[in-house]
């Protein structure tokens, strides 16, 4: 009887893996049909320029940017986007056009994470690649075009925009419980010498101290790539609200998919508990 | 098979308005859903399950909503003891308000002198969480196709598994629960390689940190000559063996004082009911907080918490002799 109940197990399994490498097979091979149509269609012009002060609504001077296609740009956008990349071989052209892509749609904050910590060693080739896509994307003449980030959370008609800095993390393990721990050592520390007492420790008290040292608003969405169902340790105390959505793989990805992804969190509705 | 299913039960509202019924309806099946997949749990071998009944942030709604919720737990919960699992349920919960009472006990035991704030470590913070005397779960599920944590075991599920389902809570059925056993399955030697990474990783650190504490100590006590090699690794040894002492005291100290804080609350609330029951003294509501399951205790009605204090997060174990 065991036997058997083994035997439906391991058949149930080699479905499975049936299906996601025909599955897999299939992304690939359309995404990239498709890839290549975006290709021509996708904005060249997207640069990025510094600091300005915040313009009034309505008209504004500069040109914005426009997607591909019509109707396509959600309208909820995430202030903050993790890729989190689960699988072993990591490919940086491919990272850097995603972290490129983010930022060009008008996300503010992006990071990066593995947790080997292979990003973070390696941080100066990542940034490398993503400098070299920016000027690619860019083309000549960078200073024409801006990119316009709207605030988060605002009305439609009303709302003001900002020009700012994209910002680029690269993260790893090290950024996430060790530094609750990191927190709470100095908490203690703060306790032994009667700077503080126990009854001042809190949630805002901790989490100030986990934002004073990366300065990044919570994720709002994290971009999971590959096929481990896990987090694997990305940043636990921020992703308390975070929407998790899973792609198959970084290889190969497209700017069809990122908007996908990018439609599906402007689909969600968050009702923080009521 | 995972040993321990963490469920977040997300749909039973959708599912009223779906089969237009009341809300609190939508609730009841719930209730009755999840007593069905602790059952289903048991026939597939997993014998620990956390659940995420009610959050901090559902106090913010209706009153009338709250209340019916408070009441059907009351009712239900008391049932499902008969079960031969632990069951863990999560009321009054958030997951950041647990790393923060984490994080404040490690304060206490600092002010009591009975820990270093050096003796803080991820091992120790996981001692001070509610869910300490349980292993972290091996597979999450969310129902209702909602894809987030919504502050539920944030520090505990790193390295699990997280399945989600867009099936509705009061409608998830057995074989939902195998599709989701089969993803943790497909995921188990990714994570458990995971996991071993930061294990390893944790024990360098813990290293690192008592040789920089060690050093810490002989430049203060010191004579000024270097040690031998030989004498310093003897002297590592020590000071990790009496940091080991120290924060073993100190997980006692904490666990009678929740021992302590159990047993008031035991026999605030329950005083009437042993009396109606007729039953010798009911032992610890949190059987499963002190050493591992004690066999042949069987844990008294589940403490309910109808104060809104937001800091007062309860975790209830059930627990039954499985023999």
């Amino acid at each position: 009887m065991v036997f058997l109940y083994e035997l439906v197990w391991r058949f149930l399994h080699a479905l499975l893996y049936l299906q996601r490498a025909l599955l897999s097979w299939f992304r690939v091979h359309v995404w990239r049909l498709k890839q290549s149509a975006v290709g021509l269609i996708l904005p060249l012009a997207i640069g990025f320029h510094n600091r300005r002060k915040p313009g009034p609504t309505g008209k504004r001077s500069s040109r914005r940017v426009r997607w591909g296609a019509d109707g396509r740009t959600p309208e909820k956008l995430p202030v903050h986007v993790g890729l989190l990349v689960t699988e072993e071989e990591i490919h940086y052209t491919e990272i850097a056009s995603l972290v490129v892509w983010c930022m060009a749609v008008g996300i503010s904050y992006v990071s990066v994470y593995d947790n080997q910590g292979v990003f973070k060693r390696n941080n100066s080739r990542l940034m490398e690649e993503i400098h070299k896509q920016q000027q690619e994307l860019a083309g000549t003449d960078s200073s024409k075009y801006s990119v316009e980030c709207s605030k988060n959370g605002t009305d439609k008609q009303d709302h003001q925009v900002f020009s700012c800095e994209p910002v680029v993390k690269v993260l790893s393990p090290d950024d996430g419980r060790h530094s609750i721990v990191r927190a709470a050592q100095q908490l203690c520390r703060a306790i032994e010498l009667k700077e503080k007492t126990v009854k001042d420790i809190n949630i805002s008290l901790l989490d100030s101290l986990l934002r004073e040292s990366k300065n990044i608003p919570d994720p709002d969405l994290v971009l999971k790539f590959g096929t481990v169902q896990s987090t694997l340790g990305f940043l636990p105390w921020h992703i308390r609200l975070t929407e998790i959505i899973s792609m198959p793989s970084h290889r190969d990805v497209s700017y069809e998919d990122l908007l996908g992804a990018l439609q599906r969190y402007a689909a969600c509705e968050q009702r923080l508990g009521k | 098979m995972p040993k321990h299913v963490a469920f977040i039960m997300d749909g039973n509202r959708r599912y009223a308005q779906k089969t237009h019924k009341v809300r609190q309806e939508g609730h009841t099946q719930g209730f009755e859903k999840l007593a069905e997949t602790l059952r289903w749990c048991l026939n597939l071998g997993i014998h620990e399950v956390t659940v995420y009944a009610f959050s901090i942030e559902n106090f913010k709604r209706s009153k009338e909503e709250v209340d019916g919720l408070m009441e059907l737990a009351r009712q239900k919960f008391s049932r499902l003891l008969t079960e031969q699992c632990f069951l863990n349920v999560c009321f009054a919960y958030t997951s950041r308000h647990e790393i923060a009472n984490a994080v404040k006990e490690m304060a206490w035991g600092v002010e009591q002198g009975l820990i270093n704030p050096s003796d803080v470590s991820e091992a120790l913070l996981s001692e001070c969480l509610y869910s300490s005397s349980s292993p972290d779960p091996d597979l999450l599920i969310r129902t209702s196709g909602e894809v987030r944590l919504s502050d539920f075991l944030l520090w505990q599920t790193s390295y699990s598994c997280l399945v989600f389902q867009s099936v509705l809570w009061p409608e998830y059925s057995f074989w939902n629960l195998c599709e989701a056993v089969l993803q943790y399955q497909l995921s188990h030697r990714s994570l458990q390689k995971a996991r071993e990474l930061h294990q390893e990783e944790q024990k360098l650190q813990q290293l690192e940190s008592d040789s920089t504490c060690l050093s810490e100590i002989l430049q203060r006590g010191g004579n000024g000559k270097p040690m031998e090699a030989q004498s310093r690794q003897n002297a590592l040894l020590h000071y990790t063996s009496s940091r080991e002492q120290r924060v073993q005291r100190f997980l006692n100290a904490l666990q009678h004082k929740r021992d302590s804080f159990f047993d008031r609350l035991s026999s605030q609330t329950n005083d009437g009911e042993k009396a109606a029951k007729g039953k010798e003294e009911p032992t610890r509501r949190s059987a499963r907080l002190s050493a591992k399951a004690a066999k042949g205790k069987k844990a008294s009605n589940p403490a309910e918490n109808g104060d809104a204090k937001a800091d007062q997060a309860q975790k209830v174990d059930a627990a039954a002799d499985s023999k």
